[in-house]
């Protein structure tokens, strides 16, 4: 057997496959349980959205942006300065990069 | 009468259709501990694809007519709809509102009525009882099809 021993721990490919092979077959027996004389084509098969009607299939995604809405709510008092300082205008960005070299050299100026 | 031809616990779902929440209220009571109708099977859950029957309350408003529409086609067959509430029939306190469409019964089908403001838990448990009769009769129709 092609197994992969870590000391206590060890990494077998079959014993993967054989696992995932009994998760497929429950899986199968929970859905050859289900309601099979739903109505096809009807409302009986849309997704329920608290009785709203379901939008469009291209418009069913859920953004990136949504992902990371509780680590952008953490770290608010980081986000809202930096991204209002990103406006998008090259001049902005110069007199960051200017005061920013000039505190630096000041900086190492003074330590020497 | 003998539930044979329904071997499932009765599966509901709860949708408020614009009540004052008194209704709403009394059919948790009929949950709590004193009347605890989940020992008979009788369950809320929280999607129509999975109820049996749909428990309807308050009068309908303008806003949830289409929105009562939906629900009810999602729920799959055979199912039945339970109407809990005098609003919900006739208009209760809110019969004079501008913004109102129902009763629920000029929206979708009702087949079991539930009077009372609101009506007490025996009540529900009662139309409850009696819907779960008439589910029975749809599910033996079903079969002898």
């Amino acid at each position: 057997m092609a197994a992969l021993e870590f000391g206590l721990d060890f990494w077998n490919p079959i014993v993967w496959v054989i696992v995932f092979l009994v998760l497929i077959a429950g899986a199968y027996l929970l859905r050859s349980r289900g309601q099979k004389k739903y109505k096809k084509g009807t409302a009986q098969t849309q997704i329920f959205l608290s009785g709203e009607e379901p939008p469009p299939v291209e418009q069913r995604h859920i953004k990136a942006h949504n992902i990371y809405w509780g680590f952008l709510q953490a770290l608010k008092g980081y986000y809202d300065p930096t991204v209002k300082a990103h406006t998008g205008i090259i001049n902005d960005y110069m007199i960051w990069f200017t005061a920013i070299v000039t505190a630096t050299a000041v900086i190492l100026f003074i330590v020497g | 009468m003998s539930l044979n031809s329904f071997k499932r616990a009765l599966w509901l779902y709860h949708i408020n259709t614009g009540s004052c929440n008194g209704c709403d209220i009394e059919i948790l009571a009929a949950l709590t501990p004193r009347y605890d109708v989940e020992r008979f099977g009788i369950v809320l859950v929280g999607s129509p694809r999975h109820a049996d029957v749909l428990l309807v309350t308050g009068p309908v408003s303008r806003q949830m007519a289409p929105r009562l529409k939906r629900v009810y086609e999602q729920v799959p067959d055979p199912k039945v709809v339970l109407q809990v509430g005098s609003c919900g029939m006739e208009g209760g306190v809110f019969y004079e509102s501008y913004n109102l469409v129902g009763p629920v019964d000029q929206i979708i089908p009702v087949d079991v009525y539930v009077l009372g403001c609101p009506p007490r838990p025996e009540a529900i448990i009662e139309g409850v009882v009696k819907a779960w009769v008439k589910l029975e009769k749809a599910a033996e129709q079903r079969i002898a099809k």
